[in-house]
């Protein structure tokens, strides 16, 4: 008995030893001042963490396996500890004893249950992982070469399976216990008659007196199975801080510092800071270290990009999973080592590429869905600013920043062009610079510039002139917003962007702000507070929605076609605008098919995170062309509703590169809903 | 050891442009202003040739021309330049290639490079000359539109190639200091990130008067030129005209144009 306390003393001091040391790692990171309290953070991470809310999501299966797991591995856990509490603690120093009578009954009972349900969720995730062969559960990486040392890592797979089978065995050898107990103690009527109270141990041990075994043998069998259980119990305790147990702690603590836009509000760099980005393992601040470890390898972030679905070399989960490997290497020992050895950039073994940086569209579907708020997209661009400041990037990026440097805008066109679109209005645009508007229209460079966006332009510039909309523009005080140069890591341009157009914005007089852009959108509501410009601001499909609401506009004409929508990411994901487009729609009279893939789960075109400015590899399919064969499979489609300028160019690219012209159209819901409200005949416009 | 880099800061035409009121040149308000391209090339010559050298190299970007021009010099300091250095006098206004040249020869013999590098033309004027005419001044050896260049800092002599016309390489030694001209596609320009450049406006940008190269007004300006500009316009219109009938009719046709174009009014 001496001696397995004092295993048990080591197996804790093995634990308390991992345990710093994961820490001392995560405080070699950078750091980081959290905001927000503690109080609410904690709250939100023990709401999440009872409730299974984020495992359950997209596969409720696993989620209701891990619960079980969870909730079973929990009571059993408190089971003991509260023995130990009694046993050891309470009992010897204070004389207190609860473990007796009606309690001790019910709580077997409810352990008893416990191990049920901790079995069965084993045996669940068991099958789940050689029988149900989920691709997300495939460790091969889309980033590296199969005979790379890092290419499918079948070292994970032993983990995996040694973490099942001890749980189960410890768990199984647990009722064994309790059954070779109630044999040896069969004579003992305070034992025996209660045996149901255990039920699972109970009908192991009349098995086994079926089988013939008596007292003796029971005895026997509970002194060995004691200590073969006793000792798995312990090595698993001395192993968390070491293994993937360890997500215990680091997915509940990652879950407890969660940012709720972290990919919406991408951070500044301090002033302090000479160096754009993360370079070495170290750059990284400790709560991003901390995600690296958080990580269970669950696969979701890999299955829900856009990147890794058209077999580009980016699977978030490698990214992550890479530079854990990367930081346990570096970070777990003694001391530090040189500089040169913390680089995480490159193609060795737990370096991140070139390519699988540039490869990211940052449309959020890693973030969103990751059950343990894994924060991957400013990991990403983290490292794509140190690509940029190295100029280590696709020499077409390379021209296009300089031009947005140079004009402010993509498209490489004078700032007097702008505003070129609203020639040939029948009605003057406001310039909002010069007089006081309700609205002023941030329009962006895609709505601006591009020539079938500008079509699109115009009808809403038309339709808010019908609606009596006071509206304005900045002409060309307006600059390509930022919110993809920011994406692409390009955070020097950013800033002057941003500080240019907070500053135009600073020179009109308006009450709110509305665009058709949800790139811009979105950096206009999530990151411009952070440089001084604090505005109302709304995408213009629920400003739309409000004129319907309104009596201002009205539907004269109601459409008929069977529609789909498609959420874009700036919209749906990053800012949660899943609802009014679809009113709108309905508003409308369409009928509206989902796809799939919809709203948080939408499906990126492929052109965020400055891939509207990178060539895709020639022959590849691109992520546009995925999502319009998705929406080419429901039956007898009319349109493929899109509210994005970006999303206009990219999927009426796709929809004829993929043979579905034709088939059905992709239209700007601006477009139709200027078809349901037909333009009045000249003679009825009213003077 | 130092080698001089000459940049320019080029203007582009921003749409729907006015002339000057004195019609020699487009109304500045008008221009989009930048790094000389092929002075980019040039200078990431130089930054590529200090960065492979095992002796340190000082690479300093010269430029001729009042205040704004501060800003591509900034760029030059934020893509590796150690070293800008301005040269302004309002005398200087007007100046042909030839007087910028004077003025940039005279820089180089402050500075006593190993090397001058400057672009093969600037892309708003394309006289071609001022690099050509600096190496006058100097009387330094000198080469014109080098498309690879293998050059120690220090050595005595530098080895480049030149390409000519029908695909022919010209291979050549040349003595140092000299002064080459470097052509488009040398090398692969560095992006100088917003906060690189931002970062570079720390580093002073050296100005030099006129004096201080011990020169005067009259070698620079219209003084100091050899050319002037009498007039900046927009030519009339071409005209296209597709000529249709038989042969016959479509030379007919042909020769009246060509009768007309000669002024034969006959």
């Amino acid at each position: 008995m001496r001696l397995f306390y004092l295993l048990g003393y080591a197996a804790i001091a093995v634990f308390g030893y991992g345990v710093y040391v994961q820490i001392r790692k995560y405080r070699r990171g950078a750091a980081l001042k959290l905001d927000g309290s503690f109080r609410a953070r904690l709250g939100d991470m023990i709401g999440k963490v009872l409730s299974h809310s984020t495992i359950a999501r997209r596969d409720p299966a696993a989620g209701a396996a891990h619960r079980l797991i969870f909730y079973g591995f929990a009571l059993l856990f408190i089971g003991t500890s509260t023995i130990t509490l009694q046993y050891d603690i309470l009992e010897p120093l204070f004389g207190i004893r609860f473990w007796q009578g009606k309690f001790y009954l019910v709580f077997s009972l409810v352990l008893d249950v416990a191990g049920v349900a901790l079995v069965g969720g084993l045996v669940y995730m068991m099958y789940r992982r050689r029988w149900l062969r989920l691709p997300k559960l495939d460790y091969a990486r889309p980033d590296r070469a199969p005979g790379d040392p890092d290419f499918d890592r079948p070292q994970y797979r032993r983990e995996d399976w040694a973490f099942l089978w001890i749980l189960l065995v410890i768990g199984c050898t647990g009722y064994l216990l309790e059954a070779a107990r109630l044999v040896w103690l069969q004579a003992r009527p305070d034992v025996w008659d209660t045996r149901w109270w255990s039920p699972v141990g109970a009908l192991i041990a009349q098995a086994c007196r079926a089988l013939g075994m008596a007292e003796h043998g029971g005895a026997l069998l509970r002194h060995g199975l004691w200590w073969f259980h006793g000792l798995l119990a312990l090595a698993f305790i001395a192993l968390i801080p070491f293994t993937k147990v360890k997500h215990i702690f680091t997915s509940a603590a990652s879950l407890m510092v969660r940012d709720p836009q972290a990919a919406q509000r991408l951070p500044r760099i301090p002033e302090s800071q000479a160096q754009a980005g993360v370079a070495k393992i170290t750059d990284f601040n400790w709560k991003q270290l901390l995600n690296l470890d958080a990580c269970t390898k669950c696969g979701r972030c890999h299955e829900a990009c856009p990147a890794r679905a058209v077999g580009a070399p980016l699977s978030p989960r490698d990214v992550i999973l890479s530079l854990r490997d990367f930081a346990k290497a570096t970070l777990e020992s003694g001391a530090i080592p040189e500089a040169a050895e913390l680089d995480v950039h490159g193609k060795a073994p737990g370096q991140v590429a070139q390519e699988t940086l540039w490869s990211c569209r940052t449309c959020m579907a890693c973030v969103e869905i990751c059950p343990v708020a894994v924060e991957h997209v400013p990991v990403i661009v983290q490292m794509r600013r140190k690509l940029v400041e190295d100029g280590a990037m696709d020499p077409l990026l390379t021209k296009t920043l300089q031009t947005i440097h140079k004009t402010g805008n993509s498209f490489g066109e004078s700032k007097r062009k702008r505003a070129a679109w609203t020639k040939g209005l029948p009605f003057p645009v406001k310039d909002a610079r010069k007089e006081p508007v309700d609205v002023l229209w941030f329009v962006g460079d895609y709505a601006s510039f591009d020539p079938r966006n500008q079509k699109v332009t115009r009808t809403f510039a038309t339709l808010l002139h019908e609606a009596g909309v006071d509206f304005g523009i900045l002409f060309e005080s307006e600059s390509n917003a930022g919110n993809d140069v920011r994406r692409v890591g390009e955070e020097g341009l950013y800033e002057l962007l941003a500080n240019a157009n907070v500053a135009a914005m600073a020179g009109a007089s308006f009450k709110t702000v509305v665009t058709t852009d949800p790139h811009s959108y979105n950096t206009i509501r999530n990151e411009y507070p952070d440089f001084g410009g604090r505005y109302e601001i709304q995408h213009y499909t629920s400003f739309v929605k409000q004129l319907f609401a309104d009596g201002k506009l009205r539907v004269t004409s109601p459409l008929t076609y069977r529609t789909t929508f498609h959420d874009p990411c700036h919209l749906g994901r990053f800012n949660k605008g899943y609802e009014a487009p679809r009113d709108v729609l309905k508003l409308l009279g369409c009928e509206l098919v989902e796809m799939g893939r919809s709203r948080a789960n939408s499906f990126c075109c492929g052109a965020g995170g400055g891939r509207i400015w990178i060539p895709d590899p020639i022959g590849s399919e691109k992520p546009a062309q995925n999502r319009i064969k998705e929406a080419a499979a429901i039956p007898d489609l009319d349109v493929y509703v899109v509210s994005c300028p970006k999303d206009l160019t990219m999927f009426e690219d796709a929809l004829k590169t993929t043979g579905n012209e034709g088939k059905f159209v992709v239209k700007e819901l601006i477009e139709l809903i200027r078809e349901a409200i037909p333009v009045h005949r000249p003679e009825e416009v009213p003077a | 050891m130092k080698i001089l880099v000459a940049v320019k800061q080029v203007a582009a035409l921003d749409e729907d442009f006015e002339f000057r009121d004195d019609g020699r040149d487009v109304d500045p308000d008008f221009f989009i202003r930048d790094l000389n391209e092929w002075d980019d090339f040039s200078l990431e010559e130089a930054v590529k040739i200090k960065e492979a050298s095992s002796t340190p190299v000082d690479v300093v970007a010269v430029s001729v021309g009042p205040d704004d021009v501060d800003e591509v010099l900034r760029k030059c300091l934020a893509k590796g330049a150690d070293r800008a250095v301005r040269v302004w006098d309002d005398a200087i206004e007007g100046s042909d290639p030839i007087a910028i040249a004077r003025v940039l020869a005279a820089v180089a013999k402050h500075e006593a490079p190993g090397m001058v590098f400057a672009g093969v033309q600037s892309s708003d004027q394309s006289f071609a000359s001022t690099g050509i005419a600096t190496a006058a001044f100097l009387d330094w050896p000198h080469a014109a539109v080098v498309s690879a260049l293998n050059y120690a800092p220090g050595a005595k002599t530098a080895v480049f190639r030149r390409e000519l016309e029908g695909g022919l390489l010209h291979e050549v030694e040349i003595q140092c200091p000299a002064v080459l001209t470097i052509q488009l596609g040398i090398n692969t320009p560095r992006y100088a990130s917003l906060r690189s450049i931002k970062q570079a406006a720390a580093k002073p940008i050296e100005v030099l008067s006129l004096t201080d190269l011990s020169l005067s007004a009259a070698d620079v300006g219209e003084a100091g030129s050899a050319s002037r500009v009498r007039r900046m316009y927009m030519p009339d219109k071409g005209r296209a005209e597709l000529i249709e009938g038989d042969a016959a009719a479509q030379a007919e046709r042909l020769a009246a144009i060509i009768r007309e174009f000669k002024g034969d009014s006959a």
